[in-house]
């Protein structure tokens, strides 16, 4: 199966390419040097040609969601589309069904998606729906940092058995990387308590969430995962939590990167920088968050960019959900995963004449506008935490045209003036900068930029065609031609395969799940196992032989190998 | 001014979903037009010439239509969805979701509706001259907001859940209604000329006036004191008091 792509205006900002009319050839699902002359030729007639869209962050599947799911009913009546030949039915808007999930990701262009949080006992259900979720590659994060056997090796400095802990807990839940929410205070939660900064102690095990944030972080680096610890800071949802947030972040200078990526990355940083003691003083302070990330190298961020109307907030951060269900007087679903983590999940509105969600609002696009560098600010939108992920193209509509800005900001509660510096920022980005947010930089963040986010020769034939000519638009004017071309994709081509045109769904292939087989000395295993099978028979609810997801479950695996410390032979 | 007639053609015993019947979509038509209009039977779509006999007289907006619907009508769901303005009269019975989500307009039953009348109404005008079934007004499943405006009245009794989640509006019972009238209240008020029983949980905001008598208050109110309503001494009871509810309940 061969095809050409031929007169493309292409941005490829990994291979220097801005803006160039190149052709793309592709053969057998990936980008080739040439084509025979019997390919299929799709004209891009000077379009906008960029690799296929790669999110780094984003709630698709798993317990909360569908927790989510349940609890909103109202939810799912919104943007509901009869099947048709070739699609099955979409329903809902913050917690689309799983066939949407996909759908809509490629619709948009995107052909690349990882879960933000999975918990190692929740991850079978995870892959359940990872599984039903057609077209695009996705992959979980698993959740490390309120578990049990973590917090007792960080104790007992033991970063041997931590990374052996690491690796088969990724192994056990076909996870791809090392999320960490709120350290220590999933734990505490279990107690209807949180942590309250990076050096409180974790009662019963004796460790600090700054303990278990570096330990973490060593042990992803000892495995050379291709990710680096994916932190959600402690704080998130209090004011004046930016000084935590930058805290936190210090605490990667204390590790190297094992690979040409960060060691850290801080997510949807909308909920982590902020001023102010309470609601009352509540105040940007994205700038203090920019100005660390553009001044240090090891560590990024994403936006978790907010949107007008409703989305819903879930988080393996149980307490701060039942703050938020508190003062929204919301409904408010409770998780508890036991020796492992916590969860919330909270309905919201976001309103423009509430003063705290304009001044979110302006957050997240200060943040990316403040960061100097694209590749360290990730364009998300915390899907479904700051809205849903089909809101993309008003986002980078929004990054795009300061025109569009100033409009919204006239709208907008007067707050968003005083305490913000949105107004006053005219910087807009270009076709390029959007592909590094939301492609290039991403798979770099991820550590997928061999065959991910770009249009070199080798990488996966994963390409949007976008209704746009960039030579003949200015963004900054026409910002609602952008929001629409974004929307509603061109052509998508996955794999190789066109799987949109004209932003209609013209085939469903099943996507891969990425995860991560990182290998350890046998001996650490053997160790770390003996506290394990404790905990199984002391604590666990369920049986060790039962907790493993199997390869039954993950049927298009894309096995990612990894494993620094060498292993012997046996 | 328009006047469109519709009688079922033959007994209906299947449920039927007929969305399309209000003034704002049927307005400006011709019986042609109408009679090929979708309507589901189950799960077979078919039209609603199929199912009803249509008979329009004149032409005009939907402002100045009026629909009569003659005949039994209770296996038909969805009469009046959305409606803006215009005038709906039904002489008989109707089912499920009447007049949900209707902003404007007025419908008038003669008969008897069955449950979910008038939920998420935010407007116009509902008079149901029988009884009504459960969640009238109310909100549906999920929903954080039942009725947020507009006027229903109701001349026979309803069942459990009246009002349930309401955030604006009024509803008035002249009969006996079932349970938890008022449920989760956040605004809107509720008349209730007959019994009740255990009105006005989880209330935040919003008035429920019961002029019959309680069978079973909530544990969760606080009695105020009397207060005069109009000539009338209610006991004046303001809860939920487990949610921090400024909702009031008056009682005689």
């Amino acid at each position: 199966m061969e095809l050409i792509i031929k007169n493309g205006t292409v941005y490829d900002p990994v291979k220097g390419i801005n803006g160039d009319k190149t052709d793309i050839s592709i053969r057998d699902g990936k980008i080739v040097d040439k084509v025979s002359g019997k390919a299929t030729v799709i004209d891009a007639a000077g379009r906008l040609v960029m690799a296929g869209g790669v999110d780094a962050h984003s709630h698709i599947a798993g317990a909360k969601v569908n927790v989510g799911r349940i609890m909103r009913p109202e939810d799912t009546r919104s943007g509901i589309k009869p099947r048709t030949k070739i699609t099955r039915p979409f329903t809902g808007y913050t917690v689309p069904n799983v066939y949407a999930m996909g759908y809509r990701y490629a619709q948009m262009g995107y052909t690349t998606v990882f879960e933000a949080a999975q918990a190692i006992m929740k991850a079978r259900h995870t892959h359940e729906e990872l599984e039903e979720i057609p077209i695009i590659d996705k992959g979980a994060l698993t959740l490390f940092g309120s578990n049990w056997p973590t917090m007792d090796f960080v104790r007992e400095k033991d970063m041997d058995k931590l990374a052996a802990y690491v690796a088969w807990g990724l192994l056990a839940s076909r996870g791809f990387g090392v999320k960490c929410v709120n350290p220590g205070g999933g734990e505490m939660w279990g107690f209807g308590k949180n942590v309250n900064g990076l050096d409180d102690v974790v009662p019963n095990f004796d460790v600090t969430p700054k303990e278990i944030i570096v330990s973490l972080m060593k042990a992803n680096e000892m495995l050379g995962l291709p990710h680096s610890l994916h932190l959600h800071c402690n704080n998130l949802g209090k004011p004046g939590n930016y000084k935590t947030t930058i805290a936190s972040m210090e605490l990667a200078n204390q590790v190297k990167a094992s690979k040409d990526r960060q060691v850290m990355h801080v997510t949807h940083l909308t909920f982590n920088s902020w001023g102010g003691t309470n609601w009352g003083d509540f105040e940007s302070k994205a700038d203090e968050v920019a100005n660390y990330l553009n001044n240090n190298d090891n560590v990024t961020g994403d936006m978790g960019q907010l949107i007008w109307g409703s989305a819903t907030t879930m988080t393996a951060d149980g307490p701060v959900q039942y703050a938020n269900a508190k003062l929204l007087h919301a409904k408010w679903g409770n998780g508890d995963v036991e020796l492992e983590d916590a969860s919330g999940v909270v309905p919201i509105y976001y309103v423009k004449q509430i003063s705290v969600h304009a001044i979110m609002w302006a957050i997240g696009l200060e943040l990316a506008l403040l960061t100097k560098d694209p590749y360290k600010m990730l364009l998300t939108t915390d899907h479904p935490n700051g809205g849903p992920f089909v809101n993309y193209p008003e986002v980078i509509a929004l990054l795009m045209s300061n025109k569009k800005r100033q409009e919204e900001i006239k709208t907008l509660h007067e707050a968003v003036h005083a305490r913000t510096k949105i107004p006053e920022i005219e910087r807009e980005l270009d076709f390029g900068e959007i592909a590094i947010m939301t492609r290039a930089g991403t798979a770099k963040v991820l550590g997928l930029l061999d065959t991910k986010g770009h249009l070199g020769v080798g990488a996966d034939a994963d390409i949007s065609i976008y209704d746009i000519k960039p030579d003949q638009i200015d963004p900054s004017v026409e910002h609602a031609k952008i929001k629409s071309a974004f929307s509603s994709a061109a052509y998508v081509i996955k794999g190789g395969q066109v799987v949109v045109k004209d932003g209609q769904i013209t085939a469903t292939p099943p996507g891969r799940t990425y995860w991560v087989d990182a290998s350890v000395p046998r001996q650490h295993t053997n160790e770390m196992m003996k506290d394990i099978v404790k905990k199984f028979k002391n604590y666990y609810s369920m049986q060790l032989a039962n907790y493993m997801v199997q390869d039954e479950y993950v049927t298009h695996a894309q096995v990612v190998k990894a494993g620094a410390i060498p292993v012997e032979v046996n | 001014m328009q006047t469109i007639t519709i009688k079922p053609k033959k007994e209906i015993k299947i449920s039927v979903e007929a969305e399309n019947i209000t003034p704002d979509k049927l307005a400006g038509k011709t019986e042609q037009e109408i009679q090929s209009m979708e309507a589901w039977v189950g799960n077979q779509k078919t039209t609603l010439g199929e199912l009803f006999s249509i008979r329009v007289e004149g032409s005009a907006p939907a402002a100045e239509t009026k629909i009569v619907m003659e005949g039994d009508f209770a296996r038909v769901k969805r009469i009046g969805e959305g409606m803006t303005s215009g005038l709906l009269i039904i002489n008989g019975n109707v089912d499920m979701h009447l007049g949900n989500k209707m902003s404007g307009g007025n419908i008038t039953v003669k008969g008897n509706v069955d449950s979910w009348a008038g939920r998420e109404m935010k407007g116009g005008e509902l008079i149901i001259e029988g009884n009504a079934g459960y969640y009238l007004g109310a909100g549906y499943r999920g929903e954080s907001c039942g009725m947020r405006g507009g006027k229903i009245t109701v001349l026979g009794n309803a069942l459990d859940f009246v009002g349930e989640h309401m955030c604006g509006g009024e509803i008035i019972v002249k009969g006996n209604t079932g349970i938890l009238p008022g449920l989760s209240n956040n605004g809107g008020k509720i008349v209730i000329e007959g019994n009740t029983s255990r009105p006005g949980s989880e209330m935040s905001k919003g008035t429920i006036i019961v002029n019959g008598t309680v069978d079973e208050m909530m544990p969760v109110f606080k009695l105020e004191g009397n207060e005069d309503l109009g000539g009338v001494l209610y006991k004046k009871y303001t809860g939920d008091v487990i949610s921090n509810g400024k909702g009031l309940l008056y009682v005689r």
